[in-house]
């Protein structure tokens, strides 16, 4: 059967890069069984949840990010709860007691940077709303729970979290009127 | 640096023209700037395809007017020039696509027409600026909901690329305005590859039919308006974009989705997806012909001969093959959508009954009447229209991982391969002198080693697989059935993307 070649050929550089990224997932793989035996033969402190997490990040940001949706504000949100998931794991398994002041900051910081990359271009980013409105859901969320039941714990940065998340939501809603509702629906069919 | 190299071509053109044409030219541009309203960057592009257009028709010696004329920046209308509004909920099809796909494995599948001068790239993109907007659902980015996907429209330039990869590789559907669909050329091929999530292969046809005729009425061919063919000035109708599933009713059992698993061709999986595409050229009647004489259509007889074939390409001695059939619902219940409004049924041998050709092609020809009949794509409907009820109100974050774990688990596992027939492809006859032919590829499943598809236009059948092993018995044991039932055979395709 002789075949006459009517396609182009391709390019290698492009199948080298998918090589690499799975040649890099099989080194964390890897990585991932190693560091928890190593860390149970050694003893002491769960470092390797750490490294677990500093793994999952590099998978997740870098080496396979989101097949939808993959925008600024959804990448930023996604580092920054990554971020805070991290500092509540190093809190809990090598120094304890600063997490719910950190967090909080870490947090409004995040709102803050999230609400300048929306506004800094609204016509477009206005259709990369939902991982901003689970941002604001989320740190309103844990700002009340902190406020309810943090008990001693309390600290300004978590009073501080929820004003901006609220003040965040108040600010889109109003810059973007009616079309806010519109964005709503379509975020949230079920047709 | 020379001054030669500083000057933009299209200014040194404009500096060549005498002042009344160059105020012509003006005015064009002027009236094109009331046509556009997209960020300077797009509008940028879009005017360049407007100057290279010009610059084109000037070196063939055609009269500024006349090239003006064929550029009216009327056939942009007024998509550019608006905001976004439309978006799109998924069909009841196309729900299962952005939850099923994974990096590097996407439902992709590609549409190809070959005409019989080579494609002129400037001519091929000014075609899609002004084809695009007739075909909204077709101009959006892929969103995630709360609780699906959805289509969201994107106002932007739509690029067309010299094709340079392997043909239905996944589209990177995730950034801020990128498309779920892509437009390549090379030599004489104009190639469209869709993300099934946008449309099937009815919709795509109808979209590629309009392109290319509006390719051709650019680079100078005597179009007229033909019921064949959209017109790019009509306003998109609501029942063009509809998802038809929901329209239609649902009665009767819920069944169809469920099967044993079939047996697989034994060559070893391919990394690369697909890892050779094969098409048959043949002549449309001696085919028909051939089929006749066995008393089958040609789906039935090429389905036959695709289970003679996938009998010499799997080890196995005992166990069923199954071919999947995609069903036009279409012929059902009429509908113009360019949406998904397709279903499949399965037809199933056992693979010691895969030996004598007359005696397969009566069984086949009684499943696929019985199995692609209204009652049972009903059914299959039925169950479809019930399965997203039922998830409607479950978050994405759930639904996802779990479709992603069962459908990598019973992936395609219950068929061996697939025959998608698009049928015979009607042109208007100034148009269909201008094509040679065309193509359809699917792209590769999960573990089926082979997927075929089949187009017909200008009396040329295009079969094609497209393989995911390099195992050739199968295509080898095909050719030369066809030869041996007096159908010629001409094989073009690629070589193997296998590093």
């Amino acid at each position: 059967m002789k075949v006459e070649i009517t396609y182009p050929p391709v390019e290698k550089r492009k199948q080298r890069k998918k090589k690499l990224i799975r040649a890099a997932g099989w080194v964390m793989v890897l990585a991932a069984l190693v560091c928890p035996v190593v860390n149970l033969a050694v003893g002491g402190k769960a470092w390797s949840l750490i490294v677990l997490m500093g793994l999952y990040m590099l998978w997740t940001l870098v080496l396979s990010p989101d097949l939808v949706e993959y925008n600024r504000i959804s990448q930023f949100i996604k580092l920054l709860l990554c971020s805070c998931i991290m500092l509540i794991i190093i809190e809990l398994v090598i120094v304890p007691g600063w997490a719910l002041f950190v967090v909080p900051i870490v947090g409004f910081c995040g709102l803050i940077v999230c609400a300048a990359l929306f506004f800094s271009d609204m016509v477009k980013q206005r259709q990369n709303m939902l991982p901003m409105l689970n941002l604001i859901f989320f740190a309103a969320l844990g700002s009340a729970a902190g406020l309810l039941w943090g008990g001693e714990a309390v600290s300004w940065p978590l009073a501080v979290m929820g004003i901006l998340s609220l003040a965040l939501l108040i600010a889109c809603i109003a810059a973007l009127g009616r079309d806010f509702l519109k964005e709503f629906q379509k975020r949230f069919h079920t047709k | 640096m020379k001054i030669s190299t500083i000057i933009n071509p299209f200014d040194g053109y404009i500096a060549s023209l005498p002042e009344e044409e160059s105020a012509l030219l003006k005015e064009f541009f002027a009236d094109f700037e009331h046509h556009c309203d997209l960020p300077w960057r797009d509008k940028r592009k879009l005017r360049e395809d407007f100057e290279k257009a010009v610059m084109y028709y000037s070196s063939r010696g055609l009269s500024l007017e006349r090239s003006l004329e064929l550029l009216d920046t009327r056939n942009l209308g007024g998509f550019y020039a608006r905001p976004p509004v439309l978006w799109f909920p998924l069909d009841d099809a196309a729900k299962i696509y952005p939850l099923s796909m994974e990096r590097g494995r996407m439902s992709v599948f590609r549409l190809s027409v070959y005409l019989r001068e080579p494609v002129v790239p400037e001519m091929l993109q000014m075609a899609l600026d002004f084809t695009i907007r007739r075909f909204p659902s077709f101009a959006t980015t892929l969103k995630k909901g709360f609780f699906w996907h959805y289509l969201d429209t994107t106002k932007r330039r739509f690029p067309v690329f010299r094709e340079s990869d392997i043909p239905c590789r996944p589209l990177k559907v995730s950034q801020s305005g990128s498309l779920a669909f892509r437009v390549l050329y090379w030599k004489n091929r104009i190639s469209l590859e869709f993300f099934h999530v946008l449309t099937d292969g009815t919709g795509g046809m109808t979209f590629l039919k309009v392109l290319t005729g509006e390719y051709l009425r650019l680079i100078g061919a005597a179009a007229e308006p033909s019921p064949e063919l959209w017109n790019i000035n009509d306003t998109p109708a609501p029942e063009e974009f509809e998802n038809a599933f929901a329209r239609v009713e649902q009665k009767g059992s819920a069944s169809g989705f469920v099967d044993k698993s079939a047996l697989q061709m034994n060559g070893r999986l391919a990394e690369q997806r697909p890892c050779r595409i094969l098409h048959f050229r043949m002549d449309a009647a001696r085919l028909c012909e051939a089929a006749k004489k066995h008393g089958a259509t040609v789906t039935v007889y090429l389905t036959a001969l695709m289970f003679l074939a996938g009998r010499a390409a799997i080890d196995e001695l005992q166990g069923e093959q199954s071919i999947q059939i995609p069903v036009n619902m279409r012929k059902f219940y009429p509908s113009k959508t360019v949406r998904n409004f397709s279903l499949y049924c399965g037809i199933r041998l056992p693979i010691e009954k895969t030996e004598y050709l007359d005696e397969m092609i009566g069984e086949i020809q009684r499943q696929l009447e019985q199995k692609g009949s209204r009652e049972a794509m009903d059914s299959m409907l039925t169950a479809t229209e019930r399965l997203v009820n039922l998830l409607k109100f479950v978050p994405l974050v759930v639904k996802q991982p779990v479709a992603r774990l069962i459908y990598g688990f019973l992936g395609d596992k219950i068929f061996t391969t697939t025959l998608s027939n698009i049928g015979v492809v009607q042109l208007p006859d100034w148009m269909a002198e201008h094509v040679d032919c065309m193509d359809f590829v699917l792209g590769t499943a999960i573990s089926n080693r082979a997927s075929c598809s089949l187009v017909t236009v200008n009396g040329t059948a295009m079969f094609t697989i497209a393989k995911l092993t390099a195992d050739p018995s199968f295509e080898e044991k095909l050719y030369e059935l066809l030869e041996s039932e007096g159908v010629e055979v001409k094989v073009e395709g690629s070589g193997f993307y296998e590093s």
